[in-house]
């Protein structure tokens, strides 16, 4: 990216009406000028360069085509991610977590419970996270151009798709509730969230988010970051595999999460320290309770 | 004879030559530059700078003999020639003194003599057919420059038929004069010997004069050079020139049939060949086309560690260019960053006649073939206060932009003082500007320069004053 410490884009006044007329990012490029700054010759070499997505003028048209309004959420949703798909610079991590354990203290903890509430996987990771946050709070950031912002609470956003688009309620100081409590919230944010019932505070905020498909059985996958958030996990589903352990061949099951990081917050070693406290809590759930 | 190593070596001491020794001291490199001649090259003693101080006197004359039109009164006007030549010599030999200064200041070593290439990575110099020096080194720079191209049947004699170098030198103003050859170099001799009161006669192959500028440019130029009183002949051909004792008959051949016409005097000005001759050139890779050294956008030829700028690599031959070209190449040797090729297009060139010319960029017509929609924007003197003030009311401002983009694609300008004006469109052009900038550019009043505005306004249909 060429930019100043004031995060302008150095480019030509050509470069920048050529790449606004091609739909070019310029954010994307990498100017070969006087001190990196983008010229017309930088445009006519990449062709291929990312495309803004606008609507297209040239889409396909007629009756072979459905025409899916969208509401504001989708609209809202739609460019905040492609901000941070354009502008945070992402990198990803990701880690293999063996979850036996957490499931045999689900399962207790639910057998308990007599059908009073049910904890699920999830609850257990949105309380993971937040205890290793506040474990390890250099996870727990956002960037601004001057300062790199810490949380003292671990408030966790849950991406939960609705039919209206996806909706990010969150738990707030995750680090300070019970399992059941966290399970409760979950359930009545989605439900609501799902109603198109939530009060903006809701929703909005939050220092990190937790987005899961592994219900879907999906192994893993690298989420889009939630700005102002520096990270989010993208949970995968849990799998039985052979391993190997003290020389013998075991079976266990395991979890992937990637970490998805804005570099600009959080570098590499943090984030992977992050995951390494995550991995525990999630691989020692009893650890939790401390 | 014992090698003397250097970290670089330059043959020819003319603009592409001196800059780039300069430029590699300045970057630490230990310098060797060969000249057999006189430092500053052509430019400095043959070209660039003794025309313009014999422009500079034929400037002179015209406005004393327009004096009446500024309320003056002039009688008893006289010039004495020999003294225009001489002043014309002490300014090329001036400055010549003063590139021998620089390169002292920063350390380069001079060898006053022929360089040739003796095998890889070293060249040989010699004096008066004797060797005198062995120089070895990684990365050798030819700077030869260029000469006058000769045509057979047309070779200059160097007293009834002349090259530019006794074009400058004349012991007296011929009466009347035939310029073979109406490019930059052609013309300024024209404009010079007209504005002193010789008869000029200008003959060019092409079907207009000064053929690398915009046609615009080329037919305004045409009027104001015959209302001088100077005769062109377009579209016709010198065939044969018979020497008389002192004066010349030359048969010219235009429209299927060939004329006879005497002249005192006849200049030479049909083109230029690189110096490629007698530098050892054979035993390397490095190729020759027509007459000139063949590079890359890096300056470097075939043979690896044999680098050429300036005149001896073709057009544009140009002074800034030459020394424009040794300055990029010493930078990429050096491994510098952000260094970038050489863009023609942004190269401007000028021709100090009167009135004088000067462009950048692309012709209407060129662009027009490269396929751009263009948006053309004109502005003549005669609607500028200042050029009205000055008594100057004859010229044009032309602009070409790409009507889809707004990139700045040429600029043309004929008119007084306008080599001095159009770096401002070089420096647009060379920061990719497009209308927009130039349209909120405010340029001051009352100058030459709000012209340059106003033929962008007119590209965009907004032009103000006329
Ligand atoms: C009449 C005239 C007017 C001009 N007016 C202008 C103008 O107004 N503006 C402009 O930009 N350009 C002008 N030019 C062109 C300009 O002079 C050239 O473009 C410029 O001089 C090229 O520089 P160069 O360094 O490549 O070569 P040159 O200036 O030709 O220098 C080459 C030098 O190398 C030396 N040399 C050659 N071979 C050897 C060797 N083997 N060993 C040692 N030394 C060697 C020569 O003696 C010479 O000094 C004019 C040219 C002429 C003839």
């Amino acid at each position: 990216m060429t930019q100043t410490a004031e995060n302008r884009i150095l480019a030509s006044p050509l470069a920048k009406r050529l790449a606004a007329e091609q739909s070019v990012d310029l954010s994307s490029i990498k100017g070969s000028g006087p001190h990196g700054r983008i010229v017309k010759a930088d445009l006519a070499k990449s062709p291929s360069a990312p495309r803004v997505t606008h609507t297209p003028a040239s889409l396909p048209a007629g009756e072979d085509v459905v025409k899916i309004p969208n509401n504001n959420i989708k609209k809202i949703v739609a460019q905040r991610l492609q901000e941070s798909k354009q502008t945070v610079p992402h990198f990803y991590l990701t880690i293999e977590c063996r979850i036996d354990a957490l499931l045999g203290a689900r399962k207790a903890i639910n057998d308990a419970a007599n059908g009073a509430y049910k904890i699920s996987v999830n609850d257990f990771i949105i309380k993971a996270c937040a205890n290793a946050l506040m474990a390890y709070p250099k996870a727990n950031v956002s960037w601004t151009d001057e300062a790199i912002l810490q949380y003292a609470h671990a408030d966790i956003s849950v991406a939960v798709s609705t039919e209206n688009g996806l909706i990010t309620p969150i738990v707030r100081q995750a680090e300070n509730k019970g399992m059941r409590q966290i399970s409760d919230e979950v359930k009545d944010l989605a439900g609501r969230a799902r109603e198109g019932k939530l009060m903006p505070e809701e929703f909005q905020g939050g220092t990190f988010t937790v987005s899961n498909l592994g219900m879907y059985g999906i192994k893993e996958f690298g989420a889009i970051i939630n700005p102002p958030q520096a990270c989010i996990l993208a949970v995968g589903a849990g799998e039985q595999k052979p391993f190997v352990e003290d020389g013998e061949v075991k079976i266990g099951t395991f979890m992937t999460c990637t970490l998805s990081v804005d570099h600009r917050a959080v570098d590499g070693a943090i984030g992977a320290e992050y995951l390494q406290v995550l991995k525990q809590y999630l691989e020692n759930p009893v650890s939790m309770l401390v | 004879m014992t090698e003397q190593k250097f970290d670089i070596i330059i043959v020819g001491g003319g603009p592409g030559g001196y800059v780039a020794a300069i430029r590699s001291a300045q970057l630490g490199m230990k310098v060797a530059l060969v000249e057999s001649q006189h430092l500053g090259g052509i430019c400095l003693n043959w070209g660039c700078i003794p025309t313009k101080a014999l422009l500079r006197c034929s400037e002179i004359n015209h406005l004393f003999n327009h004096a009446d039109e500024f309320g003056f009164k002039v009688s008893g006007l006289e010039f004495n020639f020999k003294k225009i030549i001489e002043r014309s010599r002490g300014v090329a030999k001036q400055l010549s003194g003063g590139v021998q200064h620089l390169l002292k200041k920063n350390k380069v070593t001079v060898f006053d003599g022929f360089g040739k290439l003796a095998g890889k990575g070293k060249l040989s110099v010699e004096k008066d057919g004797k060797k005198i020096a062995d120089l070895g080194s990684p990365h050798i720079i030819l700077a030869t420059g260029a000469r006058a191209r000769a045509l057979p049947e047309l070779e200059p004699d160097g007293k009834l038929i002349w090259s530019y170098k006794e074009a400058m030198t004349p012991e007296a103003l011929p009466k009347s004069l035939l310029v073979v050859g109406s490019g930059a170099i052609g013309i300024e001799f024209a404009s010079f010997y007209r504005n002193m009161g010789a008869e000029v006669t200008v003959i060019e192959v092409l079907d207009r004069i000064l053929p690398v500028e915009d046609e615009d440019i080329s037919v305004f130029a045409r009027k104001q050079f015959e209302k001088q009183g100077m005769k062109i002949i377009t579209s016709a051909k010198v065939t044969k020139l018979d020497k008389g004792k002192d004066n010349v008959t030359a048969h010219i051949e235009a429209g299927g049939k060939t004329e006879k016409a005497s002249f005192d005097r006849v200049i030479m000005a049909v083109g230029i060949v690189g110096n490629t001759e007698d530098i050892g050139l054979e035993k390397t890779k490095v190729k020759v086309d027509r007459g000139h050294i063949v590079t890359n956008e890096w300056s470097q030829t075939d043979e690896p560690g044999v680098f050429a700028i300036g005149d001896v690599t073709g057009p544009p031959w140009l002074a800034h260019k030459a020394s424009h070209e040794g300055v990029i190449c010493v930078e990429r040797i050096k491994g510098l960053n952000d260094v970038h090729p050489l863009d023609v297009t942004n190269i401007p060139g000028c021709t100090y006649c009167m009135p004088q010319v000067a462009s950048v960029g692309l012709t209407e017509k060129a662009a027009k073939k490269k396929g751009h929609k263009v948006k053309v924007g004109k502005f003549p003197f005669m609607a500028n206060g200042k050029a009205i003030a000055m008594g100057e009311p004859e010229g044009l401002v032309k602009t070409i932009f790409d009507a889809k983009t707004g990139e700045l694609l040429g600029a043309h300008m004929i008119g007084a003082e306008v080599t001095e004006l159009i770096q401002g469109y070089v420096i647009a052009k060379t920061l990719e500007t497009t209308e927009a900038e130039l349209v909120h550019t405010v340029f001051p009043h009352p100058t030459l320069s709000e012209m340059m505005h106003e033929s962008v306004l007119d590209a965009y249909g907004k032009v103000i004053h006329f």
